[in-house]
């Protein structure tokens, strides 16, 4: 108790500047995946996906991000054998952190498809095991995580699946594709907002001290829908065909009305982005301040407080601001394949499983499970060529990520036991 | 240190190889299409054109070499395709096949002073329209293939495909028959030529007809790609 008491705030500062440190990198790798495909399909500019992240980025962070929060920050280590000794908790989180943070550096230089995600559950296993013991780590959730790395992808894909082959019944295998790609349009854009909104405002507000009962969720999840599908109507319906497009590719001009929808499927990117990824970087800072605030109360019964979530965000956009567009330029420049429409269900079907986990508090990886979006649309034979050794380098770094992670969060565990005593 | 990436999506999604084959059928036809001018240089006993029109062939086959062998570059065998990974590289061959067959015919008509009989003149000319028509019929229906990546090889998109592969069938059939009756035309003057230059003739006839051929055996294997 008397080192929490001693140096409480130079903990707290380092836990902030680790937490930038890692949202800053989130930003600088992450973000920018999930951004690339609209700039690749040119339907946001540079500038204007960097406008778009800012804003969908906090509102995912401050709206949604609080629940895998909360997993990261007390679900995956169980500290009651070490209530009398709350500083070791702060090392293991500032260590996690660090590890994590290190970690996804190491990584990005190589440019190994790891996720963030995964560097910071295996750096708080490693914590716990040395830290604490093993039994200390709460083995049954770490299953449940590293079922849902599996199965998230495979969901996405499914959904991106029947959304291709929705596009296809409704819109490209018809006598007028194009006046029905104009007249369906709004419908997608409304399941856009209608699919994130209800996700997000069912029983998932209590943070902001809103709670709204089933009903009043999916009546605001349905005017958030007609509201998007609207904005979405007013972009497309001036829509024209252009016969000289369309004679190099009969499905140039159909595809014009999907380049406006991957604006909405890029905001969603950004909020399910938010809603998951922050708590990789804020996880453990809040867990540090619940500890120092509270004086050493290790089991965290306080609720998060509001400015860490915004911290992260914060660092996260800082992080694309300053690296992230280029990352995202080459992402952009490298996906053209990937036209509006694809781009559009995969980004569709991506950003909607990244929402649904992170309500149920479990942190996925974005960028994997749009991975596994793209996958669908290939499933569906509408892709040219897709490179699986890149799916056998995902998992690879699976392999290596949660070892790495780890190993580093133990060194760095100690290293901090011995600065503070 | 240049910073790269721990994005997996720009490696996942790879340059469609139907916009390659595209492009490599682009210039297999520019080859084809320098056999009816080639065949007028010859006629009008232009030796200076025949050989401006075989370095031009040369050129557009050259061309089509270097995209097939960046294709096949580009082709590992971990790529997820919408088809047969070896249906493609067979469809490949047979465009490349035409190419090699346009520039076979050129150095025949380099290599040797070669007369066009007065006989075979009309046959030849129907001929070389048969072709070009069979060849741009091939490639129409290989300008399809990106659409029919967009529908997943379905629905109107695969009905207008197997209709234009009825076309290149029905075009290849009526080829058959001129060469049938090109060769017969041959045949009964063959005595009042030079003998080796008969037997060249033969030979040219036998090329013209192979891309014939090979616009069949190509729309063969879109069929599979269809049948999938």
């Amino acid at each position: 108790m008397e080192i929490i008491a001693a140096y409480g705030t130079a903990m707290m500062v380092l836990a902030i500047i680790f937490g930038l440190y890692m949202t800053w990198g989130v930003g600088a790798n992450d973000l920018a995946n999930a951004m690339g495909t609209s700039v690749g399909a040119g339907a946001v500019t540079v500038k204007q996906a960097i406008g778009i992240a800012i804003v969908f980025e906090f509102a995912g962070a401050i709206l949604a991000g609080g629940h895998v929060t909360k997993t990261i920050r007390k679900g995956i280590i169980d500290p009651t054998t070490i209530i009398d000794r709350p500083e070791i908790l702060v090392y293991g989180m500032l260590a996690a952190l660090l590890a994590a943070a290190v970690w996804l550096m190491i990584a990005s230089f190589k440019g190994w498809p790891i996720s963030t995600t995964h560097s910071i559950i295996g750096a708080l296993v490693g914590f716990g095991i040395v830290g604490i013991g093993p039994e200390a780590v709460n083995w049954g959730k770490i299953a449940t995580v590293v079922v849902s790395w599996v199965v998230s992808p495979v969901i996405g894909g499914t959904i991106s699946f029947l959304l291709v082959m929705s596009t296809r019944y409704l819109i490209f295998n018809t006598e007028n594709p194009l006046k029905n790609a104009k007249r369906y349009a709004p419908i997608y854009i409304f399941l856009v907002g209608f699919v994130i909104s209800l996700v997000t405002l069912f029983k998932g507000l209590k943070h902001l001290h809103i709670d709204l009962t089933a009903v009043q969720s999916f009546g605001a999840a349905i005017c958030i829908g007609i509201l998007t599908g609207f904005i979405g109507w007013l972009f497309v319906r001036n829509i024209e065909e252009d016969s000289r497009a369309d004679k190099e590719f009969h499905f140039a001009s159909v595809e014009k009305v999907f380049t406006p929808m991957m604006l909405f499927t890029a905001c969603s990117m950004a909020f399910a982005h938010g809603s998951n990824d922050v708590a990789n970087g804020i996880g453990p800072l809040a867990a540090v301040f619940s500890i120092v605030n509270s004086g050493g109360e290790v089991m965290q019964q306080s609720d998060m407080p509001v400015w860490i979530l915004f911290l992260g965000g914060t660092g996260i956009v800082a992080g694309l601001v300053t690296l992230g567009y280029r990352v995202m330029l080459t992402v952009g420049t490298k996906i053209t394949e990937l036209t509006p429409s694809r781009g559009f269900c995969a980004e569709l079907a991506a950003a909607s499983t990244v929402v649904l986990a992170s309500r149920t508090g479990l942190p996925v990886s974005t960028t994997h499970i749009l991975v596994g979006a793209v996958l669908g649309v290939g499933l569906a034979r509408g892709i040219g060529a897709l490179d699986l050794r890149v799916v056998m380098n995902i998992f690879i770094s699976w392999l290596f990520t949660l070892p790495a992670g780890a190993i580093l969060a133990m060194v760095f565990f100690f290293f901090l036991k011995g600065v503070f005593g | 240190m240049a910073m790269k990436t721990t994005n997996p999506l720009a490696k996942l999604v790879r340059k469609s190889p139907f916009k390659q084959l595209q492009e490599h059928m682009r210039a297999v036809f520019s080859c084809v299409s320098m056999l009816p001018p080639i065949f007028d240089a010859l006629k009008k006993r232009e030796t200076d054109q025949v050989f401006e029109f075989a370095t031009e062939i040369s050129e557009c086959e050259s061309k089509a070499d270097r995209i097939k062998n960046e294709f096949r570059l580009h082709m590992p065998k971990t790529l997820f395709l919408p088809v047969d990974r070896r249906d493609l590289l067979a469809l490949l061959n047979e465009q490349d096949g035409i190419a090699d067959d346009v520039e076979k015919i050129s150095q025949i008509l380099t290599s040797r002073d070669m007369a066009v009989p007065k006989e075979i003149k009309t046959c030849l000319d129907e001929l070389l329209e048969a072709t070009m028509e069979i060849s741009s019929k091939a490639k129409l229906m290989i300008e399809e293939l990106d659409e029919l990546v967009q529908v997943g090889f379905g629905g109107r998109e695969h009905d207008k495909v197997i209709e234009m592969i009825g076309g290149v069938r029905r075009s290849e059939h009526s080829i058959d028959q001129i060469q049938y009756r090109i060769k017969r035309a041959l045949f009964a003057v063959e005595d009042y030529l030079n003998p080796v230059s008969v037997v060249f003739w033969y030979q040219i006839i036998e090329i013209i007809g192979n891309i014939s051929d090979r616009a069949e055996n190509m729309s063969d294997r879109l069929l599979l790609f269809l049948s999938k």
